[in-house]
């Protein structure tokens, strides 16, 4: 065998290899694929209604949090994210007394018990956070931690002391899904 | 797939459903996403807030002329219509509007104007509420927007200044305002 044909030869072999590689990895790439969209789960639970009640005074930021419950099943980092839609114009936070408007704000930490987190904005994702349940049950957090993340509503001063006196009132929706 | 979105979508709208009607925390359910809702409340009580206030001092009064003196004042109400009543009490006897020189007294008046910079408004009787005020601050001490938004005017009429001794008077002035 002359040596150009052995060098083809021994360079076919590779290809071939290459391409069985190739195949390989990619029947492994889809079958991961379809394991994580037929397993990639979340649940957002344990929420309270928010109630600052009488505010008694217009000096300072009222904060009210509450710790939740978000299992998200993501291998393998169990990566989230949250979108926040108020109830105002828009999605905006805005809580509302018939015709007037009071605004707040939202945070959100991906760890219990906090009270200050990062600023969420209205209809926008906010990306990257990691669930603590290990739970292989997703929407289960009587397994591992009793809550995971923390939510903050926030009534600042300014707003408070721009607003005219009333009962105001709105929803706030959280919307998770896995990443 | 296709069921789980379809689940998400209808916990969407079972949330907005809810903070329409019952207005209580609703809960996310397993899927490819999930949605949970939570009501908020609070109640913002009326509140009004006076300042920007100053000592008058009338210093020598010639009983020839009435004198008056003025000042600009902040006042803040949160009321839907900005409302407010002012009401005012004197040091004198029966918190009349009176000063002192320990012995003698002399009469002054007080007139209020819900707008700054006034030299005359309505006249105020002691303890009697001056009502349908209203404010023009946008916080409660006027650090933004309108500085002042009313004024308050304390004359001493001829009449009176001739009526009381020569002499050194003093007293103080109480305003109270409450929301309306």
């Amino acid at each position: 065998m002359a040596p150009g044909s052995a060098q083809r030869s021994q360079s076919a072999r590779n290809s071939r290899r290459l391409t069985v590689a190739g195949r390989l990895g990619a029947c492994a790439l889809l079958v991961l694929a379809s394991r994580a969209a037929a397993a990639d789960q979340a649940r957002i639970s344990a929420l309270s209604d928010v109630a600052f009640g009488t505010i008694a005074s217009f000096t300072s930021d009222w904060v009210r949090s509450q710790s939740v419950c978000l299992s998200a099943k993501s291998p393998p980092t169990n990566l989230y994210r949250i979108t926040a839609t108020g109830s105002g114009a828009g999605g905006s936070f805005v809580l509302d007394s018939g015709s007037e408007k009071l605004s707040y704000d939202v945070q959100w930490a991906d760890s219990s018990g906090q009270t200050a987190g990062t600023q969420l904005v209205p209809n926008q994702p906010l990306t990257a956070q990691q669930s603590s349940v290990s739970s292989s049950d997703p929407g289960d957090c009587s397994k591992g931690p009793a809550t995971t993340a923390s939510l903050i509503v926030i009534l600042r001063s300014s707003a408070l002391a721009a607003a005219s006196s009333g009962t105001y009132s709105g929803s706030l929706t959280l919307l998770v899904a896995p990443e | 797939m296709g069921g789980l979105m379809t689940r998400s979508v209808l916990l969407a709208c079972c949330a907005m459903g809810a903070s329409t009607s019952s207005f209580a925390a609703t809960q996310g359910s397993v899927g490819a996403t999930s949605t949970g809702s939570v009501s908020i409340s609070a109640t913002v009580p009326g509140r009004v807030q006076i300042s920007g206030l100053t000592d008058l001092n009338f210093g020598t009064v010639d009983p020839a002329a009435a004198a008056t003196s003025t000042e600009d004042v902040c006042v803040w109400s949160n009321t839907s219509g900005k409302a407010y009543q002012i009401t005012a009490a004197g040091s004198g006897a029966a918190n009349a509007f009176t000063l002192t020189d320990g012995t003698n007294t002399l009469v002054y008046g007080i007139q209020w104007a819900d707008s700054s910079g006034q030299s005359s408004g309505t006249e105020l009787t002691s303890g009697t509420p001056l009502g349908a005020q209203v404010s023009t601050a946008t916080n409660p001490t006027c650090s933004s927007g309108p500085t002042k938004t009313a004024s308050l005017i304390v004359n001493m009429s001829a009449a009176n200044l001739q009526a009381a001794a020569a002499g050194a008077y003093t007293g103080t002035l109480t305003l109270v305002v409450a929301p309306q």
